[in-house]
């Protein structure tokens, strides 16, 4: 049935958004989380790419995350020479996770589970109705 | 008179059943809001559908070189992009909010036609 369909979809749209939700809390809660050691790498921010998949059974598509991946820009520096990852120099690399970014994003995400949540809303509006025709 | 087959009820039928099939797809155009690429899509109007079936007798192939319209009348899909992200996402929540309402008062509306088309033979049997 058509509208059973529609609730597999925006669930299916629920979940990624909640996946992407996670991986914003993820980036904000190592904000500040830099290496140990001279040298060492700090916490490097994680993106999520959306894909959406043709779901054949459906006969739709419906979204998924398509992969967790790594953002490559450059480390921040800050001159911190009693730190125990300050380099020879007195440089301690620091995470390249932005706070307003992530706020964005965080935002977006949110937006969009409510939009998925809303249609959830409606289709089960609109099933409950075709369920008191039997009355 | 067959009562199921011709008439309002028949009428309600195919409507909620396309009522049904454009929800399922605005809602894939919501869950799909951050795909890159993505582009929204909606049912062909209902009343083109009607018209076709009425009016135009289906094209017939007589010849094995005839081409045939991909899909039959129902699959039918059309493109409803206003605005684009850079990503090359092209879906527009609100406006595919608006169209989630539009398709949720008119299945109210069919569903409360059919009821009442039904009450009037109810009545008609002298049943409450």
């Amino acid at each position: 049935m058509d509208l059973d369909r529609a609730l597999s979809i925006s669930a299916a749209g629920m979940a990624a958004q909640s996946a992407r939700l996670r991986v914003v809390a993820e980036n904000i809660a190592n904000r500040d989380s830099t290496g140990n050691a001279p040298g060492a790498e700090p916490y490097r921010r994680k993106t999520v790419t959306f894909a959406s998949r043709l779901d054949r059974a459906l006969g739709v598509e419906t979204v998924r995350v398509a992969r967790v991946g790594r953002d490559n820009s450059a480390f921040p520096e800050r001159f911190e020479p009693s730190h125990p990852a300050a380099d020879e120099r007195g440089y301690v690399r620091t995470p390249n996770v932005d706070g307003l970014v992530e706020n964005m994003d965080m935002r977006e995400a949110n937006r969009s589970y409510t939009a998925n949540l809303a249609v959830l809303e409606t289709t089960r509006g609109m099933l409950m109705r075709a369920i008191e025709a039997l009355r | 008179m067959d009562l199921l087959r011709s008439g309002p009820v028949a009428l309600a039928e195919q409507r909620l059943h396309w009522l049904d099939g454009r929800q399922r797809l605005l809602a894939a155009n919501i869950a799909n809001a951050d795909t890159p690429g993505y582009r929204a899509r909606d049912a062909v109007p209902f009343s083109e559908i009607l018209a076709r079936r009425v009016a135009r007798p289906a094209m017939a192939a007589t010849d094995a070189r005839h081409l045939m319209p991909a899909g039959g009348a129902n699959r039918g899909l059309v493109s409803a992009v206003s605005e684009r992200t850079p990503n090359g996402n092209a879906v527009s929540i609100d406006e595919q909010a608006i169209r989630i309402a539009e398709n949720d008062q008119s299945h109210a509306m069919t569903m409360g036609l059919h009821r009442k088309y039904l009450a009037l033979f109810r009545t008609a049997l002298g049943r409450p």
